[in-house]
């Protein structure tokens, strides 16, 4: 109490301030807003709506700053005094910069100085909006008191949910279940605990049932999209995330089980109509038998030849698929169209609802096994070798098989993630099989956290949800991905979820040794 | 026990080992001693099959080993714990010694194996919940040696334990390598520090750029004129 720093405060402040600041002179707030009204489905708002949609989103940042400023470690818990001090400031702070931007860009628009002519996006609704539709200083005044008030009010939250020791218990224990969930097990488990799994699972299944017929067959293709792109991202994982060889060309066994799969069930060219379930083994087995092929010769060296091979392969792929020479046998350019749906038992089962469900089917059956061989025997002598590949074999690892399996298993997935992804398009041609797609995936398993399975999902969220989500803010989307990477790089160098292998407590003999965790 | 006849090995172009003989009887501390590069660590890596020999044979227990691949010649009972404190840096302790036993499948005589690698090395019992990359030099190194003797080897392969310790530390290592031998355990041992090296080896050789120069017991060849002036420091 003696000597109250009141630094945090006046940080947050500033940094939240510059927040606004660029959000406003981007004309993020505008556009924010608009997107968060198509998104609860308000389209054409119209009149207040959007003034209260900007107000609950200048709530939230006063909030989050105010609890920023409480919650840094130097301030002491057991006071109260120094987190709402810091928290009153960063109000302040917070609510001056508003208050400097509204009073500005009101007078420019009331004078009519067109800003736009320095900065391209303030419209003169966006500093409407800004201002709530009121005078510079009438707006501004609003501003500050929502920034003082919110702050205040997020230092006070953030100093409770510290305090309050019932509560953090409860937090606690859900964190625990939620990182039970994604993927780093305790041994320690209370009832509590299991309970909230069950029920976080419950929610989920529900969830997955209900959301594919509810949202339409729009959002059924992009989150189809991203699943497909989950599923090739677990693939890819296997060998490069966790037995640590990286595979550029992955789109190589993608283009194999996709290919395999059209033929077998296309009309053209050679009108085989094979059922879509048999076709789809062939398609996974043939990926399965490229990936073993090219392994057998490369991956017995180390480095990078697999990367350079397999970028090879997946280049000659593409290139063959395109010539003319082999159209009578691939479709050439063109590429294959009809490509066969799935059947249940005799009926057709192709609307957009169905293929998202056969997604989700494939995605949480590759997951379920993905975790399997993550803590097996095998997932661990690939860790090994992803750690070091000499000490791996002198501890007895066979390295050369270890690592075909793991190539092996990886094309599978690509294979299967192939053929549904030709099945729901009900084509496929060479340009789905670009070396772009092996980026896009090598991307998102990095992004996500490398060798970690929930991250995985997160990546093909970020990477091909997201730009969909903010298609109406296209012009903004290099912005916010490289807010994200810059963002990412600072705080997360080792993806969103860096990756959690199971560490396992160990506590043997715990009398004798007397002090312990 | 273990026999090296006539071994030539090859990187690339550069000829490393130049047919050299040794061999090891069983319950014996041999040591190969000599300057860098003279290919004591290529000796052991060829032992343990992560290098091929172009020429000769590597016998154990009356088996050639020539083409036996690495993570049989480990079934076979020859642990190599190699250069450099090489552990799995980013596993625990415990995951560290758990992988030692990866070619044993009994998880009750894992967890016993581990408990008495705790006994042998009380510090790593201590630790055993941190990244084996966060311990320190020594602690390194006794992992390394932990880890190698979970798969209860025959015959133990040591490369250069001493490599980066300080004076007090070394000493500790060479009192558990003896340890280790007395029950039981025969040990190839690799070492730049000679002195330590010969203090408890039974057997020991001196190689010199691929060569076998001298043979003789680790006393001899303490008291040895031109070994003191190569490799000890003397006059």
């Amino acid at each position: 109490m003696s000597n109250l720093s009141l630094k945090n405060g006046r940080n947050a402040g500033i940094v939240f301030g510059i927040i606004i600041l660029i959000m406003f002179s981007t004309g993020f707030t505008l556009i924010g807003n608009q997107l968060v009204a198509k998104l609860i489905g308000n389209e054409g708002f119209k009149g207040l709506d959007q003034f209260k949609v900007f107000v609950i989103f200048m709530v939230l940042m006063g909030l989050w700053n105010g609890s920023t400023a409480a919650r840094k470690p130097a301030i002491a818990k057991d006071e109260m005094m120094p987190a709402i001090a810091n928290g009153l400031v960063a109000g302040l702070v917070f609510g001056v910069f508003s208050l400097v931007i509204s009073v500005f860009f009101g007078t420019m628009l009331i004078i009519k100085v067109d800003i736009r002519n320095y900065l391209v996006n303030i419209s003169p609704e966006s500093t409407k909006l800004f201002l709530f539709d009121q005078t510079p200083v009438l707006g501004g005044a609003y501003h500050f008191g929502i920034a003082l008030i919110t702050s205040f009010a997020g230092a006070f939250l953030a100093h409770f949910t510290r305090t309050n020791q019932s509560l953090r218990n409860f937090i606690a224990n859900s964190k625990r279940s939620v990182s039970d969930f994604s993927g780093s097990p305790k041994v320690v488990s209370t009832v509590n605990n299991q309970y909230f799994k069950i029920a976080s699972y419950l929610v989920l299944a529900a969830l997955l049932i209900i959301i594919p017929r509810q949202w339409g067959s729009y959002w059924n293709y992009v989150f189809g999209t991203v699943g497909i792109y989950v599923l090739l991202g677990l693939g890819l994982n296997i060998i490069t995330g966790w037995a640590g060889q990286l595979v550029i060309g992955y789109v190589a066994f993608f283009a194999v089980g996709a290919y395999s799969f059209s033929l077998l069930t296309s009309p053209a060219p050679h009108n085989l109509m094979w059922n879509f379930w048999i076709a789809l083994a062939v398609g996974v087995v043939a990926a399965a038998v490229s990936g073993l092929l090219i392994g057998l010769p490369i991956l017995n060296l180390r480095g990078d030849y697999l990367a350079i091979v397999t970028l090879g392969l997946a280049e000659i792929i593409r290139i063959l698929l395109k010539s003319d020479m082999l159209t009578d046998f691939t479709g050439g350019p063109r590429g294959l169209q009809k490509v066969g749906g799935p059947t249940l038992l005799g009926n057709s089962i192709t609307s957009d609802i169905d293929f998202m469900y056969l997604i989700i089917i494939a995605v949480l059956v590759v997951t379920f096994f993905a975790y399997r061989l993550q803590n097996s025997r095998t997932g661990k002598a690939w860790y090994a070798i992803n750690l070091d590949e000499t000490v791996a074999r002198a501890t007895g690892i066979n390295a050369y098989s270890s690592k075909l399996l793991a190539l092996t298993l990886s094309a599978a997935v690509a294979g299967l993630a192939g053929a549904l992804f030709a099945s729901r398009n009900q084509f496929t041609g060479p340009d789905d099989h670009a070396l772009m797609v092996s980026i896009n995936v090598i991307c998102l398993v990095i992004v996500g956290g490398i060798g970690n399975i929930p991250g995985i999902f997160l990546g093909a969220f970020a990477l091909k949800g997201l730009p969909e989500i903010l298609r109406e803010i296209e012009n903004y989307r290099l912005l916010v991905f490289g807010v994200l990477l810059i963002v990412m790089m600072r705080i997360r160098p080792e993806g969103f979820l860096p990756s959690q292998r199971p560490k396992l407590e160990h506590p043997i003999d715990l009398a004798k040794s007397g002090k312990e965790e | 026990m273990l026999k090296v006849e006539d071994l030539h090995v090859y990187y690339g172009a550069i000829h490393a080992l130049q047919g050299i003989n040794f061999e090891l009887e069983k319950g014996e501390i041999v040591a190969l001693i000599g300057a860098n590069g003279a290919g004591k660590s290529t000796s052991l890596n060829t032992v343990s099959g992560l290098l091929r020999p172009a020429q000769g044979s590597v016998t154990f227990n009356g088996e050639v080993l020539n083409k036996v691949p690495a993570q049989q010649i480990v079934r076979k009972g020859i642990i190599q714990v190699p250069e450099g404190r090489k552990i799995f840096g980013r596993m625990t302790v415990w995951e560290n010694l758990e992988m030692g036993a990866f070619i044993g499948s009994d998880r009750a005589v894992i967890l016993q194996d581990i408990d008495s690698a705790f006994s042998r090395f009380p510090r790593l019992k201590e630790r055993r919940n941190q990244l084996g990359g966060t311990l320190s030099g020594g602690e390194q190194q006794m992992l390394a040696i932990a880890r190698g003797l979970m798969a209860h080897p025959d015959l133990l392969l040591l490369d250069e334990p001493s490599m980066g310790l300080s004076p007090l530390l070394v000493e500790q290592i060479f009192d558990i390598i003896q340890d280790i031998n007395e029950q039981g355990t025969s040990i190839l041992l690799v070492e730049q520090n000679a002195q330590m090296a010969l203090a408890i080896a039974d057997r020991a050789y001196v190689l010199e750029t691929g060569k076998i120069v001298m043979k003789g017991s680790g006393d001899d060849l303490l008291e040895d004129q031109s070994v003191i002036e190569a490799y000890l420091g003397g006059h």
